[in-house]
């Protein structure tokens, strides 16, 4: 008896709420309304309120969506900086010079020295600490000046068993010298 | 309902037509949003809000029973995140003003047809105790009278979950309405 007196009030009083459809008072302003948000948005939306839409538009709620952005956002920041984060990296690794095991092991240590005083200073004449010399250019670098060295020690060496060829040298140097005008 | 054409002529970008789809829908949608929500500017502010995210969605919207889905769904989702930060602020008392006009519209013979504000009170006070859940299944089944497939449809929960949530809602407001009728 209880029970169906219960459904009998749960029934009356949905019933009622059920026939009462609620009026919607001025619907000429909400129309307008609607109207002036498109137009406003029409304007005023980018290509990336479009882009953001064509991929989220499959999420219906509104904290899901908002926080799917959020986490695309901060996913594409973390990626972008550890890309710049690499290129650093790189850039600075090609700064300096590889010696792989087999050549470190076959050059000499005074040759290494001149090697890496060639490259700084090659490196403190490109402007804004650009390096234009390759590897080859170096070693080709490299090598006239041990040609030129070994020339200069044979050019000392025959001056050294020839006086007269030393002085009269030396006689034409210092002719040459008081030739050239005073700076 | 509107018409597929209508939708159509809209998908070009015609704004003029657009109002016409927004002069028919506004009823259907105000009507849901003022039931779920029970109050009467929310609704219109859901109203805005769907028409909008309508307007959109135009391009994917291609037949007149789809639009219609389409809106319900759209505005009962907005309705149902509204509820979900609203169930906070949630008040627990007891309202003899309210409960004594239920009574005397149990007590008229026939059927009353209620005004806004009386509609508003008397939905809050049924379902203010239920959950976002149950207040929009209650809502879509029992005012709009759904069927439970087309429930499942518009939320995107499960039939179980859709008569479940029926089920104590059901039971929540007729314990409600043993215990202060």
């Amino acid at each position: 008896m209880k029970m169906t007196e219960e459904n009998e009030r749960y029934e009356r009083i949905v019933n009622i709420l059920r026939n009462s459809r609620p009026d919607l008072i001025k619907p000429d302003e909400i129309e307008n309304e609607i109207i002036g948000r498109i137009q406003r948005k029409k304007i005023m939306n980018g290509r990336i309120p479009d882009f953001i839409e064509a991929i989220f538009s499959w999420v219906y709620i509104g904290w899901v969506r908002r926080s799917l952005i959020g986490i695309s956002v901060v996913l594409i920041l973390i990626f972008v900086y550890q890309q710049a984060f690499i290129f650093r990296q790189v850039k600075e690794i090609s700064k300096q010079i590889v010696i792989t095991g087999n050549e470190s092991s076959a050059v000499s240590s005074p040759v290494l020295d001149k090697r890496l005083t060639l490259y700084k200073m090659s490196s403190r004449i490109s402007p804004a600490g650009e390096i234009r010399i390759s590897e080859s250019q170096l070693e080709d670098l490299l090598d006239s000046y041990n040609e030129l060295q070994v020339k200069y020690k044979d050019l000392m060496r025959i001056l050294e068993e020839n006086p007269d060829l030393k002085k009269s040298i030396e006689k034409k140097l210092k002719e040459e010298k008081n030739d050239k005008p005073e700076i | 309902m509107v018409e597929k054409e209508l939708i159509e002529e809209c998908r070009n970008g015609d704004l003029h037509n657009f109002r016409k789809v927004v002069e028919k829908s506004t009823p259907l949608i105000f009507t849901v949003a003022f039931r779920i929500l029970g109050d009467e500017d929310a609704a219109r502010d859901i109203v805005q809000d769907t028409m909008v995210v309508i307007w959109q969605k135009l391009g994917k919207i291609r037949t007149a029973e789809s639009y219609k889905k389409w809106v319900y769904r759209i505005a009962v989702n907005k309705c149902y995140d509204q509820l979900r930060r609203k169930k906070k602020q949630k008040e627990n008392r007891y309202d003899d003003q309210g409960w004594a006009v239920i009574a005397n519209h149990l007590a008229e013979y026939g059927i009353t047809e209620l005004e806004n504000k009386e509609n508003a009170m008397i939905i809050n006070l049924l379902t203010n105790q239920l959950s976002p859940r149950q207040k929009t299944v209650f809502v879509l089944s029992e005012l709009e009278g759904m069927e439970a497939a087309e429930i499942v449809n518009i939320t995107g929960m499960a039939k179980s979950v859709v008569k479940a949530n029926l089920y104590y809602a059901r039971k929540n407001i007729g314990s409600l309405l043993q215990k202060y009728l």
